[in-house]
Parts: C-alpha cells; sequence; structure tokens
C-alpha cells in the first residue's frame, strides 16, 4: 500500500518537475517585469495591458503637506469596496495630520513609510513585479503606486457580493445545523474554523488556473491525517494546468484516481458539520472559490449511505435507517433487471398467483419486457431531468403530467403493464434515498437491465461480480474504497450497516488515518451508566 | 503498457459487447408467450398404444372474465387443452399445435392419472415428470377414480382453477388425516424403495344435482408401481397413526354413562415404531402417544371430569388400536408393505436384512404388531360443562 | 524475481482455500451417486486423509517463502525435471479449470436456464473471471471473504428452510455400502475439492507474510470441508434414496423447499451460491494457469497470456465431454487418477528433498 503511494508520488514529482521547467521555458505571457519608479510609465504599461477597460478606475493625487508627492490608486471599481478605499486609503493620504505639517521627516516615497504611518488597512503587501501587481488588481485589490517608488502597495479592499448562509439545497435535514458553504471560500472557511478551533486545522492555499486564478485550499488537521495524503493531495493540485476552475467538479475529475470509472473516488458536500466531521476523521477537504460545494478526499463507498443525521440520532433508528438505504440502492440499481430478469427468463421462480395476475396485466402489452421497461426508465428519467431545470411551478406541472399520462394513460391504454409501473416507480423513490450515488446508480441500472434483457439472472450475476471486481479494486487516495468491508476491518464495520452508539467508537478509520491510527480520538468507556441512587437521594 | 493495457481492455470490451448483441435475447420467453399449465391429467386413449394428456392452461384474460360473464360469455378462467401421443413428452409436444406454444409446466400442481394408467404401472409415464427440467419436485400426484379429464374439467364454485382446487384439497389433509399429500419426489422416493408399497390420494367426482364434486375418497396402494387396491379414510388412518403422521382429526367414543357420544379434536399425535427379530420372528413395537381435546358431546353429562376422561381416553385409545391394527391388517391382505416396515427393518438390521428382503413378500405377513396407546385429553375448549341443568 | 507484485495477507488465504474448497459443493454429486447416505462420512474420512497433504503444502510455501510452484519445482528437482514436472501440473490446472467451466454451463443449461446457448455461458463467465485475473490476485483476495460468507449463509439457510422436510433416519445403517465404494468415494472427494487446493502453492508465494500459514490454510480447509458436510447431510436427509438418481441432489433439495407457499421456489439461492462460489474457483485456477505458464516462459507479466488462454480454455471446456454422463464417467475414473500423483505424491516428495538438501539456505545465500 506504501509503496504503491510512493510509486505514485515519486511519479508525480517527476512529472511535476518536467512540467515545471517546461512552464520556466516557455516565454511568460504576462510580463514579469518589475515597476519602474516612474508613475506615469506604470500607469502607461498597466493601462495597456488591461486594454482599457472601462471600469478600471486610476485616481492620480498628490499628497504631502505641500502636494510634492505624486501618487495613483488603481483598483476596479466593481471588485472593490470604495467607501472603503476613501475613508482607509485616500483620507488618511490627503488629509492626515502627518502629511499636513511640514516638518514630519517622512520620506514618503518609501512604500513601507505609508504602510506603517498612514494606512489604516489590514491586509495589504507589498509587490515589486509588476505580475503579483495585476494579479491582486484582478483579484479586486486597490493598487497604490508612488511616484519614485519600485514597489507597489496592494491593499485588499475587495467587496464581495454573497448569498446569506442558507440551507443547503441538497442535503437537508431534520436534526442537525441548517447552515450550508455559500460561494464565498472566505465564509466557508470561517464555517469550518467555527467547528474546529484546533491550532493544527491547517489551510493552504493554490492559485489554480491560468485565467480564472481561483482560490483553492485544502484544510486538514495536521496531528491527524496523513502527510502522506495532503503531500498527495497537494501534487495532484498542482500538476492541474488548466485556464479556468468555475466549480470544484473541475477539480475533482483532475485529482480523482480512477477517471475511467462510474463510482466517485471524492465526496462533496455543502454542509460544514459534514465536512468537518470528515476533516477530524483525518480527510482532507479541498474548498474551491466560487461554489458551495466542497470536495472531500479520500471518499470510501459507505460513506455515501452516511448521512450527518445518522450521528444526531439515537443509534437504533440510525442503523434502520442505514439498513433502508442499503436496501433501496440495491433496489434502485438492480430493481428492473431483476423484473426482467424473472419475468423473461426465470418464470419459475415466481410464485403461481402472481405469475398469472403479472400475465393478466401483461395481457395487451405490445412490447418485450425488456423494451416496456427501458421505455419507462427512460420516461422517468426524463421526467427528472426536466424537473430539475425547469423553474418550480412548471416543474409541477411536469410531474402532473408525467405521473397522469405515463402512469395512468398508458396502463389504461395497454402500453404498459401496470407491475412495470410499480417497479419504475419504486426504484425510482429508492433511487432518491443515496443521493452520493444516483449517478452510478442510474447508469447501473441500464446496465443489469441491458444484461438481464439479454442473458437473464445469469447476466445480472455476472454483472454483479463484474461490479464487485471493480469496486474492489478502486482505490481513493490509497484508501480501498470498499473499506471496511473489503478488506475486512471489524472495528470499521461499527459504522457501516449499523451505527454503533458514538461512545462505542472511539477509534478513528484505520484506513485513512494510517499514520496513528492507534490513537483515540476519544476515551473509551464513555458508555453512559445509569445514575447511581445515592447521587440523588444524598440530597 | 498502459496504453497497451488499455487497448486490449477496448478490445475485450468490444468483443463483450459483439457477443451481447449478437447472441440477441435466446432463451427469452415474454411471460404473456406462455401457456403457464396448472394441472394436467394422464389418460389412457382408446387407442392403447396412446395416452391422452390433458393439460389445464391459464387463460390470461380471467383477469377480464367479470366484464365477460355480463356479457354472458364462457367465463371459464381455464382452457382444458389435450392432446395424443405415443409417450408423454410426445403428447406434450402434440399439444402445441393447439396451443401454439410450448407449454411452461413449472407451476403445474398436479399430476392426475386415470385409473388404467395406474392399473398399468406408473413407473413408465411418471419418468417425464421427473425428468423435465420445468417440473417441480413439489407437484401433487393423484389418480383419478375414473378418468383424469373428467376431474380437470369439474370447475369449482369458488376456485377459479379445478386443479389449484385439488392441489389445496390435497393440502388441507391435516383436518382429517384421512389421505396424505404425495409429490413427486415422494413418489419417486418410494419407487426406489424395493419393499414399500407406494400410495397415492385417489380423487372421485360425485354428481352432486347439476354440479361435479371432486372430492378426495382414499389412496391406492401401489406394489411395484402397478395399483393393487384402495385404502379407506380409515385404513389411511390407521396407518398413520403408526406412522406417527396424524396431524389432526375427530375421534369418536361413546361417552362413558353410554347415552351419545364424546367427539375429540386431535391435537398432537406422535408414534415409535421400533422393529426387533426375536428367535426369527419379526416384531415391531409401536408406540402411539395422542392427545386431543374434547370438542363436542352429545350427552347431558359432564364429560369434563378425572374419572370420565379416563374412561374416554381408554376408549380412544381402543379406537387407535383398531384403526391402526385395521389398516395393517388390510396391508397384510393385500401384502403390501405400506409402512415401510423392511425399510425401518433394514435401517436396524442392517446385517439380517440381506436375507429378508428376498423373500419379504412371504414374511411381512408373518409380521407381529405390538402396539401401545397412550391418550390424553388436555382441554375442552370453551365449556367447563355442558349447557345442560347439572343434577 | 515473481511475477506478481501483489501481496495477500494469511487471513486472506484463509478465506481463498475456504471458497475455493466450497466451491465443489455441487461437485459432491459425484460421489453420491456411489457413496449414497454414507456420503458425510467419505468426506470426513477424505478430509482427514488430505488434511497432512494440504498443510504439506503450507510447510512447503513456508520453507520457500515468496517463491511460487513452478520456482520451487526448479529448484528442487533441477532444471529440466523441474520443468516437466511444472508442465505437468500446469496440464492439470489447464484441464481442471476447463471442467469447472464446463460445470457453470451444464448448471445453468440444465437448471436455470436451458434455452441459452451453451457456449454463450462459457464465453460470459470466463470474461468474467478473465477479468478478475487482469486485476491481480490481490483483488481476488480481498473479496474472498464476501463470497465464502455468502455461501455459508445459503448452505444454513436451505438447510433451515428443509428441516422440516428432513429425516434423519436416512442416515441408518451407517455401514453397509461395500468397502471398495467407500474408498472410491473417499479418493473421489479427497482429489476434487480438497486436493484441487495444489493450486494454491503457486498463490502462497504471494503471501506478505508465512508465519501463520499453516495454520490458516488448515482453517480454510475445516470451513470449506464445513460446508460440503453441511450440503451433503442436507441431502441425504432431505432426498435420502432419491440422491442417488437426480442429476444434482442439491439442486434437487433446494428445489423442495416449501415453506408456507412463500418462501418456495428458491432456486434463485443455489443459483446465485454456485455461481459467485465456482466464479472464486474458476478465477483462481485460472490466475494459478497464467501465472504458472508466464513463469515457466520467464514473461515478466502474465497479463499477455490472459486473453488467449481464456479462448483455449472455452474450447476446451465446450468441446471436452459429450454430456454430463460423460463428465461423470471421466471424472470418477480418469480424472483422479491422473491427477493423484500431483496432489499426493509430488508436494510431500519436494519438502523431503527440499529437507535432505537444505534448500531454501542455499537460495538465501544466492540472494544476498
Amino acid at each position: 500500500m506504501f509503496g504503491y503511494l510512493f510509486k505514485k508520488i515519486r511519479y508525480f514529482s517527476l512529472k511535476n518537475k518536467n512540467e515545471c521547467m517546461l512552464q520556466n521555458t516557455k516565454p511568460g505571457k504576462n510580463n514579469s517585469e518589475p515597476i519602474s519608479p516612474d508613475l506615469e510609465k506604470n500607469l502607461e504599461v498597466i493601462k495597456g495591458i488591461l486594454r482599457d477597460s472601462s471600469d478600471v478606475t486610476t485616481h492620480e493625487f498628490n499628497f504631502g503637506h505641500d502636494r510634492k508627492f505624486k501618487g495613483a490608486l488603481i483598483f476596479i471599481d466593481s471588485l472593490t469596496d470604495k467607501a472603503e478605499i476613501h475613508k482607509n486609503i485616500l483620507q488618511p493620504l490627503m488629509y492626515d495630520v502627518l502629511l499636513l505639517q511640514n516638518n514630519v521627516d517622512m520620506d514618503f516615497t518609501k512604500i513601507d513609510t505609508i504602510r506603517k504611518n498612514l494606512i489604516s488597512t489590514t491586509d495589504n503587501l507589498k509587490v515589486t513585479l509588476l505580475s503579483d501587481l495585476l494579479d491582486n488588481l484582478l483579484a479586486g485589490a486597490a493598487i497604490l503606486l508612488i511616484n519614485g517608488s519600485k514597489e507597489a502597495l496592494v491593499i485588499k479592499s475587495e467587496k464581495r457580493e454573497s448569498r446569506g448562509i442558507e440551507e443547503p439545497g441538497t442535503e437537508s435535514v431534520v436534526r442537525g445545523p441548517r447552515e450550508g458553504f455559500v460561494e464565498n471560500v472566505k465564509v466557508n472557511i470561517a464555517l469550518l474554523r467555527r467547528k474546529i478551533k484546533d491550532t493544527d486545522l491547517c489551510i493552504e492555499k493554490f492559485v489554480i488556473g491560468d485565467k480564472s486564478k481561483t482560490d483553492v485550499y485544502i484544510v486538514y488537521i495536521k496531528s491527524v491525517a496523513n502527510p502522506k495524503l495532503i503531500e498527495e493531495i497537494r501534487m495532484r493540485l498542482k500538476r492541474i494546468k488548466i485556464e479556468a476552475i468555475l466549480e470544484s467538479g473541475y477539480i475533482e475529475q483532475f485529482i480523482e484516481d480512477n477517471p475511467y470509472s462510474i463510482f466517485p473516488t471524492i465526496s462533496n458536500s455543502e454542509k460544514p458539520d459534514k465536512v468537518a466531521a470528515k476533516i477530524l476523521e483525518g480527510r482532507a477537504a479541498i474548498l474551491v472559490d466560487g461554489t458551495p460545494f466542497v470536495l472531500v478526499a479520500p471518499m470510501v463507498f459507505i460513506e455515501s449511505f452516511q448521512s450527518v443525521e445518522d450521528y444526531y440520532a439515537r443509534p437504533f433508528f440510525a442503523s434502520v435507517i442505514r439498513i433502508i438505504r442499503f436496501l433501496s440502492y440495491i433496489i434502485s440499481t438492480l430493481g428492473p433487471a431483476i423484473y426482467v430478469a424473472l419475468t423473461v427468463f426465470h418464470q419459475e421462480l415466481i410464485p403461481t398467483q402472481l405469475l398469472i395476475s403479472i400475465a393478466e396485466g401483461r395481457e395487451r402489452v405490445p412490447f418485450p419486457a425488456i423494451m416496456e421497461a427501458f421505455l419507462m426508465l427512460f420516461a422517468f428519467d426524463l421526467l427528472r431531468e426536466a424537473g430539475v431545470r425547469l423553474p418550480k411551478s412548471v416543474g409541477q406541472t411536469v410531474g402532473i403530467v408525467g405521473a397522469i399520462v405515463l402512469g395512468q394513460a398508458s396502463v389504461e391504454a395497454g402500453l404498459i403493464s401496470p407491475i412495470m409501473v410499480i417497479v419504475v416507480s419504486s426504484t425510482a423513490i429508492a433511487s432518491f434515498a443515496v443521493p452520493a450515488q444516483t449517478d452510478s446508480g442510474t447508469i447501473l441500472r441500464y446496465i443489469y437491465l441491458a444484461l438481464a434483457g439479454i442473458a437473464g439472472g445469469f447476466g445480472v450475476i455476472m454483472g454483479l461480480l463484474g461490479t464487485l471486481l471493480h469496486l474492489a479494486s478502486l482505490r481513493s487516495f490509497g484508501t480501498p474504497y470498499l473499506w471496511p468491508v473489503v478488506p475486512l476491518n471489524f472495528s470499521g464495520l461499527k459504522d457501516v450497516f449499523i451505527r454503533m452508539p458514538l461512545w462505542a467508537m472511539s477509534k478513528r478509520p484505520k484506513a485513512i488515518v494510517w499514520n496513528d491510527f492507534d490513537s483515540n480520538n476519544q476515551n473509551p468507556g464513555l458508555m453512559p451508566s445509569p445514575y447511581k441512587k445515592d447521587n440523588i437521594d444524598s440530597k | 503498457m498502459g496504453k497497451k493495457m488499455k487497448l486490449s481492455n477496448m478490445k475485450l470490451i468490444s468483443c463483450f459487447l459483439m457477443l451481447f448483441i449478437l447472441s440477441g435475447c435466446i432463451g427469452a420467453r415474454e411471460i404473456n408467450d406462455l401457456e403457464i399449465v396448472i394441472g394436467m391429467g394422464v389418460d389412457k386413449d382408446e387407442n392403447p398404444e396412446n395416452i391422452l394428456l390433458t393439460a389445464q392452461v391459464v387463460k390470461a384474460t380471467a383477469g377480464k372474465a367479470s366484464e365477460n360473464e355480463s356479457r354472458g360469455e364462457d367465463s371459464k378462467a381455464f382452457w382444458n387443452v389435450s392432446s395424443r401421443g405415443n409417450s408423454v413428452f410426445d403428447a406434450v409436444r402434440q399439444i402445441t399445435h393447439k396451443t401454439g406454444n410450448r407449454l411452461f409446466i413449472s407451476h403445474n400442481q398436479a399430476v392426475i392419472f386415470g385409473k388404467d394408467i395406474a392399473k398399468e404401472g406408473l413407473q413408465e409415464y411418471i419418468d417425464f415428470f421427473l425428468r423435465a427440467h420445468e417440473m417441480r419436485p413439489t407437484a401433487l400426484i393423484l389418480i383419478a377414480e375414473d378418468r383424469a379429464s373428467d376431474v380437470l374439467n369439474a370447475k369449482p364454485e369458488t376456485e377459479k382453477f379445478p386443479a389449484v382446487n385439488i392441489a389445496k384439497l390435497i393440502k388441507t389433509y391435516g383436518f382429517t388425516s384421512n389421505f396424505y399429500k404425495v409429490n413427486m419426489e415422494d413418489f419417486a422416493s418410494c419407487l426406489l424403495n424395493p419393499t414399500k408399497a407406494q400410495l397415492v390420494p385417489l380423487v372421485s367426482i360425485i354428481q352432486d344435482g347439476e354440479y361435479k364434486d371432486v372430492y378426495v375418497s382414499g389412496m391406492v396402494v401401489f406394489k411395484k408401481g402397478k395399483m393393487v387396491s384402495k385404502l379407506t379414510h380409515d385404513d389411511v388412518r390407521g396407518l398413520l397413526w403408526i406412522l406417527g403422521k396424524v396431524k389432526s382429526g375427530v375421534i369418536i367414543v361413546p361417552s362413558p354413562n353410554e347415552q351419545g357420544k364424546a367427539v375429540l379434536e386431535i391435537i398432537k399425535a406422535k408414534s415409535k415404531v421400533t422393529p426387533e427379530i426375536k428367535d426369527g420372528k419379526i416384531v415391531m413395537h409401536i408406540k402411539i402417544r395422542e392427545e386431543s381435546s374434547l370438542s363436542e358431546q352429545t350427552t347431558s353429562e359432564n364429560l369434563a371430569t378425572n374419572e370420565a376422561f379416563e374412561k374416554i381416553q381408554e376408549a380412544s385409545a381402543e379406537v387407535i388400536r383398531k384403526e391402526a391394527m385395521a389398516a395393517f391388517n388390510k396391508s397384510v391382505e393385500l401384502n403390501a408393505d405400506i409402512f415401510g416396515f423392511g425399510e425401518m427393518l433394514h435401517k436396524k438390521y442392517s446385517k439380517e436384512w440381506k436375507t429378508l428382503k428376498d423373500n419379504w413378500d412371504e414374511i411381512y405377513p408373518t409380521i407381529e404388531l405390538n402396539i401401545d396407546v397412550e391418550t390424553k385429553i388436555i382441554k375442552t375448549d370453551l365449556l367447563k360443562k355442558p349447557a345442560s341443568p347439572s343434577e | 524475481m515473481s511475477i506478481e507484485k501483489g501481496k495477500i495477507s494469511s487471513q486472506q488465504l484463509l478465506f481463498l482455500i475456504a471458497g475455493f474448497v466450497q466451491g465443489s459443493v455441487l461437485l459432491i454429486d459425484f460421489t453420491v451417486g456411489l457413496t449414497e447416505h454414507q456420503t458425510w462420512m467419505v468426506i470426513l474420512a477424505a478430509l482427514a486423509i488430505t488434511t497432512p497433504v494440504v498443510l504439506s503444502y503450507a510447510v512447503l510455501a513456508k520453507r520457500f517463502p515468496g517463491m511460487n510452484l513452478v520456482q520451487i519445482n526448479d529448484m528442487v528437482y533441477g532444471r529440466f525435471l523441474g520443468k516437466v514436472v511444472s508442465v505437468y501440473y500446469i496440464f492439470f490446472f489447464l484441464m481442471t479449470l476447463s471442467f469447472n467451466i464446463r460445470d457453470v454451463g451444464e448448471l445453468y443449461t440444465t437448471f436455470l436456464m436451458p434455452d441459452t446457448p451453451f457456449v454463450f455461458l462459457l464465453v460470459v463467465f470466463t470474461a468474467t473471471c478473465t477479468y478478475a485475473v487482469t486485476k491481480g490476485i490481490e483483488v481476488l483476495a480481498r473479496i474472498s471473504h464476501l463470497f465464502v460468507v455468502t455461501g455459508i449463509f445459503i448452505l444454513i439457510s436451505t438447510f433451515i428452510f428443509l428441516i422440516d422436510q428432513m429425516d434423519f433416519s436416512k442416515f441408518l445403517p451407517f455401514f453397509e455400502l461395500p468397502f471398495i465404494r467407500i474408498f472410491q468415494g473417499i479418493h473421489i472427494v479427497s482429489m476434487i475439492p480438497f486436493g484441487e487446493t495444489v493450486a494454491f502453492l503457486i498463490i502462497m508465494g504471494c503471501l506478505n507474510n508465512t508465519e501463520h500459514v499453516v495454520k490458516n490454510t488448515f482453517f480454510g480447509l475445516l470451513i470449506g470441508a464445513v460446508s460440503l458436510l453441511i450440503g451433503a447431510a442436507r441431502n441425504t436427509a432431505v432426498l435420502g434414496r432419491t440422491q442417488t438418481i437426480w442429476t444434482s441432489p442439491s439442486f434437487q433439495s433446494i428445489r423442495l423447499i416449501d415453506i408456507g407457499t412463500v418462501l418456495t421456489r428458491m432456486d434463485f439461492l443455489i443459483g446465485i451460491g454456485q455461481t459467485i462460489l465456482i466464479f472464486l474457483k474458476c478465477s483462481l485456477f485460472f490466475y494459478v494457469l497464467v501465472v504458472a505458464i508466464s513463469q515457466l516462459l520467464g514473461l515478466k507479466s502474465y497479463l499477455p497470456l490472459v486473453l488467449p488462454l481464456a479462448a483455449i480454455e472455452v474450447i476446451i471446456a465446450a468441446t471436452v465431454y459429450q454430456s454430463p454422463v460423460d463428465h461423470t464417467m471421466i471424472t470418477q475414473n480418469a480424472g483422479i487418477i491422473y491427477s493423484t500423483p500431483l496432489v499426493f505424491i509430488i508436494p510431500p516428495l519436494s519438502l523431503l528433498i527440499a529437507k535432505i538438501r537444505g534448500l531454501p539456505k542455499s537460495e538465501r545465500g544466492k540472494g544476498t
């Protein structure tokens, strides 16, 4: 396992080096020349590079007590907070007491002097290269240029329209926090920080995308997460050479282990509590600016069947629900396939009365069962897709039309047998119970159906064996995908088919936390004991 | 290397896809194209070389039968289709000339043989039903008093299908223990036994006004696959007492004061048969343990007392002993080992059995039975006393 | 220099052996015709006879850690004779694999899907095995416990479903059959389910730790034998005499399940169980075959051999027997004779020679 990872890492590191070397030899697109002391020249160059965009505001001004210093403030007015610029940059620069007195002996051509004495915003930095200056400018900072200085001051004063923290649309809960991630990555990091107030919580920043320059953060707990895992994620992130990252899905597709698999090997979530829980287990979260969907790696298959609510509810009901989820995944992938295999190939396995009712229901149906199943499944997926994309009010109409036209009318017209409608609709309902595997489930459903139509039960068993082999060979960042079932790990099984009480799960998942899996994340023996009578009586 | 792997994977996948698509849905049969057979009857044809096979096929339109009925159409949910053939399988295939589809016999509930077939010997006709992969070993086997096709034609009042009705009749044998269920597997197992006689339930038709009612009138005794005689209801219960397979039933004994009767319901019955060879004589020690409840009494005297119970128990033990002996005497008369005593001896005295088995027919009538019956009345149902003025 | 880079733990070896032996549950039917109601005894006797031999494989693997059968043969018998012995083994693997693949085809064409073409079933099944083999022994080893648990679950559940139809007096009388038939039965059982574990001499080369290999081999064999025993006892108790006439007693007894008209028609249970267990067995055999051949030919990877060998296997499986009758006759008479030396003589002999010549030591000297 380690050897495999080492090899991968070495391979990627070598590959990376090569790419870096390539990068260096290529002529840079942005000029990486230094800033010149001549303000006019600088302004001209910058304007030239920005192609005179109309939203770039350049404010030139003089300051100092006899107005002998020249400066310019450049910012993109759509990205910056103008009020803050006026209050914290322009006002101090032009009207500060220090500048109005003539006896102050300060060299205001030095950026450091200005930064330390005048500017009252906290988030600012010095740059010397034109390319850095431009990067920051485009990210929403205001740039202060002083005539005679080879440096520029970048003042982060970006203003960002952000959605309020709302309940996420994809993962709603009955019990549990209602907050969800938003598009602003800063807010998202804050949400995570509030959950884990630990000095070991590391947040590493990457900027990915030649044009989009998207901020990507890896968040993990240094003392818990496997350093090799973090190194691996770093390597894979650094590899990405792409114009733009618009959503975390871009990152996912570039760093996943097996791009040819229909199963996702990196999970995503909109819920801070869920992501925090996974980080605490030793996983690493990847936050991407501009999307509320946070990636978490590594992912195991079982995670798809776990919901945050399982841990907030008491263990008994949580276990029942979890078993129902497993069953519903089986129904959603195998339901139509088993129906077709039974009715077309293995009629002897259907109880007599049921067989007679099925035969009666199918009496006028002109299509073979496999065709019927495909048509119905197609209609269902069509309806679902249409319902998702349409505005909510129209979506309802689609639902009603679908239910009446497809369900009732087609049965009455004798095009579809009533039992097929039952099979497909129960499949459809079941497929929503495991949201994380809906994609793979849909594909598998069609594959199994085709196998069942061609080779009956034999085809389905072969399909299942193939799927099992594929799943068993998958890995997500070194963690076996079917862990802890394959390979078998008994302490891991506490949280698979049933959810043991929290006090009984004292160890972190062994496959994820490789380096110190022996360390407990809680003390054992926290099982609540019944009150001692003395405690109450002694009052 | 990686590229090569991918290429061979692609090749494999495309081969696989082609195989699937080209082979198509071979072996697929749509459910509405099936001729679902729920019962079969085998009779001798007028031509002694041939047999007449009757198959009861489900009409898929049965669900709509209620609509048809109002229009006065034929409302039968089944179709009895028959054909002639040299052998059973031949006839099964000849039927396709009438049905247009192969028969689907996995849901066959019962196979009924006509009496003339039974007399000739079932061995040669049963082979198909054991061998055909669609046939299930749980299908029942029955003998018709007269012709099997008539039994399949007698439309029952409550059930839609005659064959299902007959299967239901057989499966509820436990209420009286006057016959028992015999399926393909049981019959095959008996056929394999060189000494044991086989029993198969017998169905008859009685004309009741304009309706024909099918009922189970007893069991047929086969010796070496050939029908030799019939057993009455009481004989069969005697047999089941010895085998310990009585499930329930009614025992009627005179009440202790000789006025009226006490009617007992059998709740539980067990038996243990221990064969013994003593000085060359074979004795079967049979211990029967029975528990019953007082279900009815036709006398005003309170029978729910320990004294009365004791007398009733004795009387019922006597009834059981008599039934068992009657069954044994009948079997001796037929010289047919319906109990499987030979098998029991074989299990206990496997060495002696080697010499016994060759002239079992001579030995069987000499077997002695030593029956020990113990009965208990364990409840009186809802009444503590009869509804009559107490003295 | 080993072909397989994957490593398996000795716990996984336990499950592999158990699943491998379980995969022969249906093959017990070969003996039932001979040994009737005494089959359970035959299984126990065969287990007792075979256990020391199978354990000698484990000891051999322990003596030559990280080496497979072909390498051991080369070392023990020398270049030339070692190759001859290895070719003999490869022939055995080739034939046994094709027989097992054919069994799947027969299972389906006789009981479950009689209208489906035989070759189609064989090709699809072999293709799935091929997929498994290309994934390597690690993946198979990792999922083996799922197969074993499923197999045991199906055996036990069918046993419980049939318990009211069982008559344990059908095991009587205990000793009745002539000894020669019992002996023949013991020979078949010790060869087919148990003796075939000689294939594990190739797989044991992938063990990451040979410390507990003997113990785990024994328990694997025991789990497999208990499964066979449950199956054989179930068939005898349910069917009794008739088990000698059915093509497959196991199938017949499961077709008899009829509880409250709901738990009935459970044929799919044995269909699923048998398919996955034979799948495990065939994949292991196939893996063993390709590794043995590529080791013999000195290849760096076994992957190029997988597809051609799969094609050869399908052709052999499709043509080797004319009918199940042929199959039974050949297995009962010829099959177990030619494989006897491979199972019972050569491995213990290798162990003996290795001990006399003190072989692994010289290898260690060479290696360092």
